[in-house]
Formats: structure tokens, sequence, C-alpha cells
């Protein structure tokens, strides 16, 4: 009797700490499934091994993390295989066309041709630049950027050291910085002539290689 | 302090992952180097605009519904 009444009450309980993550949770899942049904499908199932897990929850530790660690092993599990083919970009050629822009003419001029043309990146752009980055460094990028957890957050829900943490946030947001400038130009707002000091997409072509995490 | 090491923790100072004394040694030099406070603005401006401007997916109330409903203390089966 007094069991039944407090199973009701943990699913309560649970209902009240892991309800208001759905939109975080979804928005997370179709960023790396690609496609609403299995970002829907990803949620869910999500939602239900917590549920069955929750009695495993230490109470005090980082709820929203511990949701984010079981779904990206349910995504791992799941859905990484099934993944829709990302949209056509020549990501290697992004990199080594605009590699590293922390560049010396960032710092050399009062307003580098990097940062103008920043200025006319769409909503858009920043979307398909996260589109394009791989599984490892999107997950990382959007813990860190869209979820606003920590290094040491992150390293819990991906099971990783910090420092691989590190490593792919940096990779990835140099990658995303690289194609939101690509995009950014495809518009058209570089002046005609590009700038001497910018490197073209032919003169920065270099052998690509796997990334790493 | 130098540039290099501006260089190598830039990401950390702005994620906010480095101790106190080394944001003040860092912003300290950043007074009297107007290249690495160039490198910094410049990278505080890129993540504004992930952070910011990527828009976020709003979960669709008929998930909302389907997981409540699925819930073994409302009567659902779970999974």
């Amino acid at each position: 009797m007094a069991k039944t009444d407090s199973k009701q009450q943990r699913g309560w309980d649970f209902e009240a700490a892991a309800m208001p993550f759905v939109d975080a949770l979804y928005n997370t899942a179709y960023r790396m499934t690609r496609n609403t049904e299995d970002a829907e499908d990803l949620v869910q199932e999500t939602y239900f091994k917590a549920y069955r897990y929750y009695d495993k929850f230490q109470e005090g530790t980082n709820f929203k993390a511990w949701l984010f660690k079981i779904l990206k092993n349910t995504f791992i599990n799941n859905y990484r295989k099934r993944q829709k083919a990302p949209p056509q970009s020549d990501f290697a050629e992004i990199e080594g066309a605009f590699e590293s822009q922390l560049s010396e003419e960032v710092t050399r001029q009062m307003k580098s041709p990097e940062e103008e043309v920043l200025e006319h990146v769409l909503d858009e752009d920043v979307q398909r630049a996260l589109d394009i980055l791989p599984p490892d460094y999107r997950m990382a990028v959007i813990l860190a950027d869209l979820e606003g957890f920590s290094y040491k957050e992150i390293a819990e829900i991906l099971e990783l050291p910090v420092g691989t943490v590190m490593s792919r946030l940096y990779r990835g947001r140099k990658l995303m910085e690289a194609a939101m400038l690509e995009y950014a130009r495809e518009h058209g707002y570089l002046r005609s002539g590009e700038p001497a000091k910018m490197r073209s997409r032919n003169e920065g072509k270099r052998a690509a290689s796997e990334p790493k995490s | 302090m130098d540039c290099e090491r501006v260089r190598e923790v830039i990401f950390l100072y702005a994620d906010n992952e480095l101790e106190e004394e080394v944001c003040l040694a860092i912003r300290e030099h950043l007074v009297i180097c107007p290249h690495c406070a160039r490198r910094i603005a410049y990278t505080t401006k890129v993540l504004t605009i992930v952070r910011k401007r990527c828009t976020r997916a709003l979960a669709p109330e008929s998930l909302r519904q389907r997981i409540l409903t699925g819930l073994p203390h409302r009567g659902g089966g779970g999974r």
C-alpha cells in the first residue's frame, strides 16, 4: 500500500522535475537527428528511460545533465546510424579556406574582413553551420552554447575527459565560424575583389584530414 | 601572461572556465595589448552569434502529451 503510494508520488515528482526540459531535449534531439519524427521518438524514449531509472538518480546532483546523458546514450544506440546525410557542403574545403581565422589579420586591422562579413551572417547561416558539423562536435557545441552547460557538466553528459570536451568545442566552434563566414560570403557581402589578405578557397586548400576528437 | 597563452585559453576565457586570477592576468594583458583585445572581441562576437541566433526548435504539444500519458503514474504503460 505504502509502496504503491510512494511509487505514485515518485511518478509525480519525476514529472514535475523532468517535464520542464522537454523543449531543451527536443531541440537537441532535432539538431542531432535532423528530422522531427526521430527527434520526437528520441525524446519520448529518453523520458521513458529516465522514468524507469529515476530511482538511480542521485538527489542533489545535476538532473538536467542526467537527462541529457540519457538522451545522448539513446541517440548513440538507436539513432546515430539512421542520421540523414548532411546537407551538401564541402566541409574540408571550408576548413581549408578559412582555417583558424584568429589570424594576424584580425589583430592588425581596426576591423578585419572577417568581422565585417560576420555583420552579414543570417540566422539561417547559423543553423546551417551547426548542421554541417560532425555529430561529436555538434553535440559539444549544442551543450555548451545552446544549453549553457559547463565543461565539467558536458564531460559528465558525454562521459569523456574535460580535455576531449574542450578540443571538440574548439574544433566545432572553429568550423562553425568558418562555415558562417562562407555562407555570409555567398550572400555577396564581401566587396567585389576579395581583400588580398583573405585566403581564397583555392589558396587555402590543403589535404583534408579526418576530424579527430 | 603573453599573447600565446591568451590564444591558447581564449575559449576558456570566453566560457568563464578560468580561475579568477588567470582572468585578472588576462584583463591586465588586454589593457596593454590591442591585438589580444581584438582577438577576444572577435571570439566573443562569434560565440554570441552562435548562442543568440541559433533558433531553438520547440517541442510540439502532441509530444508533450504523448510523454505524459505514457508515464505509469498517469496510467500509461511506459516502454
